[in-house]
């Protein structure tokens, strides 16, 4: 186990620059409004995962508790900004600008632990690391992220991507830039067919397989020459999109600039010497949210029907899950749709259904939407608050009313800034009253290409 | 969110063009602070191509805002992106104009005066 250095009294410039704007500001403030109380206790705290919501939760409980021992188990030294990630794979963001080291976000006072969790026995209540090492809990915050589960496309490995006209956005900061590549290649072949699809479960930014058919779009559409291409749209539901009203304005979107739209197909598998994709049909109950019964009757082999598709380019999207360790735990849902494959969690308090000491946030979680930065943003202060309480063994006062925001990128330099939640089907949750989620703006586009990054670091911070 | 909050986003934000601020907010103190040591007034000099090149400086974010964003003038579309471009390019203008019409002042202005 290792432990982060106490930082030096040295400020960087970064910090003094905050601290004097913040003492400005602090002075006009009552101190009630600074304060949040915060909790004396001895307890320890682990807390699975660095990326944005390990990282929240590490920041806002270091504030909130006084005296606890928390740890924060995360191998990677870098901190990738995945938002970003769409716009690196259409050449409109350089990949450095996505990652930041780790231990800018680290809070001190709290360990670090650089090992990867291999195992978690609930019942225990331990957390087993990868060199063999054993962490012991009172509470802990499982926030693993997902697993990317390319190995269920036979014949498709993330090392591909970037070879064989193989895009994936979502493979690695390095699979993002190859995608960007990949795309580069094919529009600079000067025609020929593309497919993008999407996976039969739910999947992190659920938005960013439309995002990279929009923003290819956009780039082919500025060559000039876009008869030249044809583009594919591979759906495995019904739906492309979970807001009813974005779902249809998406599919209409496709219709107007000619992409071919088949629905209720997944990639199964993938021969990239061939440049041919198997596509699989999995029947017109699918959905997006139906997991685990996808995974039973259709990833299944058996009495399928099967298209095979050449390509000159192709967009992989992989089924995803949890990791297999939180799989693999007492902590896995164990009915519903997302049994066997996500954390058991109430999706309104994140405290853990069967253990009330655990609590989930971010992708790991088993919710019909809400894998984002944006629900993360939303759900850091009710796991805040609930864990707190749950530790006074008083009732949770915080709820997660399913919020989560993705701005729609349309074309290089268009965007739809979609905010939603839980209730009345997916309805509408905007933020700004002047910014209309079903309008393609200039300024929803701004938000994202200049400032969700700055807000998702003061997410990390514990500061938003 | 908090007030500390916006600030942290806005430092964010910011960082990468701390030294192009502070290169502009340099000139535009400095050229306003030697012109106004050698006599200038900012209504008591009048210098319509200073106004015009503001003007023309202002109106040339039509093209380089939406640049600077990855994006196009075309796709400013709904009544708040209008209202963010216009005063945007208000406040270009502005900012340009305090540099040029000093400056003016500096170059002709009292020469002539």
């Amino acid at each position: 186990m290792s432990r982060v250095p106490f930082s030096t009294p040295r400020l960087d410039r970064r910090q003094l620059l905050k601290l004097g704007v913040g003492a400005g500001a602090a002075s006009l403030l009552p101190l009630s409004g600074l304060q949040a109380r915060t909790l004396s206790t001895s307890a320890r705290i682990v807390i699975l995962g660095g990326g944005a919501a390990g990282m929240a939760m590490a920041n806002r409980l270091s504030n909130r508790l006084d005296g606890a021992r928390i740890t924060i188990v995360e191998p990677r030294e870098t901190h990738h900004y995945q938002p970003g990630w769409t716009l690196v794979a259409s050449g409109v963001w350089r990949p450095e600008k996505t990652m930041r080291p780790n231990a800018n976000f680290v809070p001190s006072g709290v360990t670090w632990v650089r090992q990867p969790a291999v195992g978690i026995d609930a019942e225990q209540r331990r957390v087993s690391l990868a060199d063999a090492s054993v962490l012991e809990y009172d509470y802990l915050v499982v926030a693993t992220g997902l697993q990317l589960n390319y190995h269920l496309i036979d014949g498709m490995s993330p090392d591909l991507v970037g070879t064989h006209g193989i895009g994936s956005v979502y493979a690695s900061i390095e699979g993002a830039t190859r995608t960007r590549d990949a795309i580069d290649a094919w529009i600079a072949s000067g025609g020929g067919k593309g497919i993008f699809t999407a996976a039969p479960t739910p999947v992190k930014c659920a938005g960013a397989p439309l995002k990279m058919t929009f923003t290819t779009l956009s780039r082919l559409e500025d060559t000039g020459r876009r008869d030249d291409f044809q583009v594919d749209y591979m759906s495995p539901g019904a739906g492309l999109f979970s807001q009813p009203w974005i779902n249809d304005f998406v599919k209409q979107r496709f219709d107007d600039q000619g992409v071919n739209r088949r629905h209720h197909y997944r990639l199964s598998a993938i021969d990239p010497g061939a440049r041919q994709a198997e596509f699989t049909f999995v029947g017109p109950d699918s959905e997006f949210t139906s997991h685990h019964e996808l995974r039973e009757a259709e990833f299944s082999q058996e009495g399928e029907r099967r298209v095979i598709a050449d390509y000159d380019f192709i967009h992989v999207v992989p089924p995803m899950s949890a990791p297999d360790f939180v799989r693999e735990s007492d902590l896995i849902a164990r009915d519903g749709p997302f049994r066997g494959e996500w954390l058991d969690v109430d999706i309104h308090t994140m405290q853990h259904n069967r253990y009330p000491e655990v609590f989930g946030i971010g992708d790991v979680i088993g919710a019909p939407i809400n894998k984002t930065a944006a629900s993360v943003k939303a759900q850091a202060p009710v796991v805040e608050a609930n864990l707190l309480a749950q530790m006074q063994s008083q009732p949770l006062p915080a709820r997660h009313n399913g919020y989560t925001s993705c701005p729609m990128i349309t074309g290089i330099g268009k965007a739809m800034l979609v905010e939603f939640g839980y209730d009345n089907n997916f309805d509408f949750l905007p933020s700004f009253p002047f910014i209309d989620p079903r309008d393609e703006s200039w300024a929803a586009w701004v938000m994202k290409d200049r400032m969700l990054q700055p807000a998702y670091y003061a997410v990390l911070e514990g500061q938003a | 969110m908090t007030i500390q909050g916006a600030f942290t986003i806005l430092m964010y934000a910011l960082a990468p063009f701390l030294w192009l601020i502070v290169a502009g907010v340099v000139v535009l103190v400095a050229v306003q602070l030697i012109a106004r040591l050698r006599g200038y007034r900012t209504l008591g000099y009048r210098c319509l191509g200073a106004n015009l090149a503001a003007l023309l400086v202002g109106l040339s974010g039509l093209w380089w805002i939406p640049a600077f964003t990855n994006s196009r003038l075309g796709y400013v579309a709904t009544a708040f992106d209008w209202v963010a471009m216009i005063g945007a390019v208000i406040g270009l203008a502005i900012a340009a104009w305090l540099v040029l019409h000093p400056l003016s002042y500096l170059v002709r202005g009292k020469r002539q005066a």
